[in-house]
């Protein structure tokens, strides 16, 4: 079970830093908008860098969004840090078709870093409690937005309960045993757990009921500076479109 | 397994987007009225949480659990989909696992074929052995997301590789995979079935409901494959012929059809995508002085 836990941690810690650096990064400009302008802008930047293979139209937007991060007070060594890893695993991916036609892969890896760097403008400006109230706004069902909520809050808690379990059982583990034996054993904590959880889900169910449902505050605001942003992302999608 | 953005043409995007809405919606409105915040975020949560445990295989390498078939298990098919969705979107929009657009087609592989399929395959098999029935859901519920997942980046043409090649690598190798999520899966129910039983019982799903979305998933590579057919894979530049953009420049005066007279085209494009940064650097300082105006700066 060792193993389990040594990997798992590893893994965990490079997750939850990850978790956490949009939480806390400075203030920029772009916290400063709106929440669901946001939200739409990012879906139209993707859309833009997914819908086209055009060399020029490509990098006309992958300059935009870096010269609107910079601007705007995005980090953008923060930013290559948290993106060189999706544009590198899909170049690997396709790479071996470089003998073939060289400006595919490169294409096809710059429409994905495109798009990573168009999410991590949301992600690194905006904190999920926003994200969440603008999915409201914006007519997603209460309870699939308040489930993301709560989710999103609990991950910590939760998954230290994953690893106390984890512990336990393992101080108590006398023989090595197979990998089957691993995880069965596994298994077992793994069910314990969902139990514990399931326990939890139903204390915080009487917390909610006893305090009321409203779950998510709303800081949402429309003005000068959200039509900016609009004419902002107008312009690069129709000058993008046309070019 | 998460699809990222740039894998699949927009055409099949939407499709997924459009099926998946349409089972979540479903899977809310079969909800409806039962008090189940707590229940999607805490094991949404956990889900989440198990997703991150690193099992050892032998060779040195390790898998991680996906949950998918044990979140129908435990919660039905429609609450299992839902909280499955709500992973799914975290890891979306906060660690970029997953792209947006392929948003709907991963929700699809993961929260609906896999715990659609894990739990009807955990429902036909249980009556003869609850640990194997497990076993099975875990481990088909995920081999058949891969596989979906397969279909889908195969028929996109964004994506250079075919179905001969998608569908086998990611089939085969979540066949092995998969092996440890139904072990793992077993192993949760078998530990559950002897502490609350009454958590396995039976969910009230519906034959006509059963039988319709069983009809969508069955049928969903069929759509894919049409949608694909269609050819829409570059919808804002349709957008554009539309409304005429290409035909009448904005900026016919200065350069016309973004080249300068005098200059070969590829500088004449050179320098009207320069102008456009110059507008987008303009624009991009309008809005940073614009916060000025903001109480909360």
């Amino acid at each position: 079970m060792h193993v389990v836990l040594e990997k798992t941690l590893k893994n965990a810690s490079s997750y939850f830093q990850n978790f956490f650096i949009h939480e806390y990064s400075s203030k920029s400009t772009l916290h400063s908008i709106d929440a669901r302008i946001k939200l739409l802008g990012t879906f139209l930047f993707v859309i833009l860098a997914v819908s086209t293979f055009e060399p020029k139209k490509l990098l006309f937007l992958l300059l935009s969004l870096i010269l609107i991060s910079a601007i705007l007070g995005l980090s953008l060594k923060n930013m290559i840090r948290r993106v060189w890893l999706f544009p590198l695993f899909s170049f690997a991916v396709v790479s071996p078709l470089l003998l073939q036609d060289i400006g595919y892969p490169l294409l096809f890896t710059l429409r994905v870093l495109i798009a990573v760097i168009a999410v991590q403008m949301l992600v690194m400006s905006t904190s999920f409690a926003d994200i969440c109230s603008a999915l409201r706004s914006l007519k997603v069902p209460e309870v699939f937005v308040h489930g993301l909520w709560l989710a999103y809050r609990y991950i910590l808690v939760v998954f230290q309960d994953i690893i106390n379990i984890l512990l336990a059982r393992e101080s108590r583990r006398v023989a090595r045993g197979s990998h089957l034996e691993l995880w069965r054993k596994g298994g077992e904590a793994v069910g314990l757990f969902f139990l514990r959880s399931i326990e939890r889900a139903e204390r915080v169910q009487l917390a909610i009921a006893s305090r009321g449902e409203r779950i998510i505050g709303s800081k949402l605001q429309f003005g000068t500076l959200e039509a900016i942003y609009i004419s902002l992302s107008a312009f690069v999608a129709l000058w993008c479109i046309a070019l | 397994m998460h699809i990222p953005d740039g894998y699949l043409d927009l055409s099949i995007a939407a499709l997924f987007f459009v099926l998946t809405l349409l089972v979540l919606g479903y899977s809310i409105y079969r909800l409806r009225g039962e008090r189940l915040t707590s229940l999607f975020g805490v094991l949404s949560a956990a889900i989440f949480a198990a997703q991150m445990l690193n099992w050892p295989i032998p060779g040195g390498t390790s898998a991680h659990f996906v949950g998918g078939a044990l979140a129908g298990i435990l919660l039905g098919p429609y609450a299992g989909s839902l909280a499955m969705a709500i992973v799914l979107t975290i890891q979306t929009l906060v660690f970029n696992d997953g792209g947006i657009t392929a948003w709907g087609a991963n929700v699809w592989n993961m929260a609906i074929v896999n715990v659609f399929l894990g739990y009807y395959i955990y429902r036909t098999f249980s009556r003869y052995n609850k640990n194997f029935a497990a076993f099975l859901a875990g481990w088909l519920g995920i081999t058949a997301a891969a596989i979906f997942a397969g279909i889908e980046i195969g028929l996109s043409t964004s994506f250079a590789y075919g179905l001969s090649v998608t569908v086998p690598v990611m089939g085969v190798w979540h066949a092995l995979l998969g092996v440890i999520e139904g072990i793992i899966t077993a192993g949760v129910v078998g530990y559950i079935a002897t502490r609350r039983a009454d958590l396995l019982e039976k969910k009230e799903v519906g034959k006509t409901s059963f039988a319709l979305i069983a009809a969508l998933i069955a049928l969903s590579p069929v759509f894919a494959y049409l949608a694909e057919e269609v050819g829409y894979a570059e919808p804002l530049e349709k957008a554009a012929e539309m409304i005429g953009l290409e035909e009448e420049p904005i900026y016919e005066g200065l350069f016309p059809d973004y080249t300068i007279s005098g200059l070969d085209p590829y500088t004449g494009t050179l320098l009207s995508g320069l102008l456009g940064v110059l507008i987008v650097l303009a624009l991009a300082y309008a809005v940073k002085y614009a916060r000025g105006s903001r109480k909360d700066t």
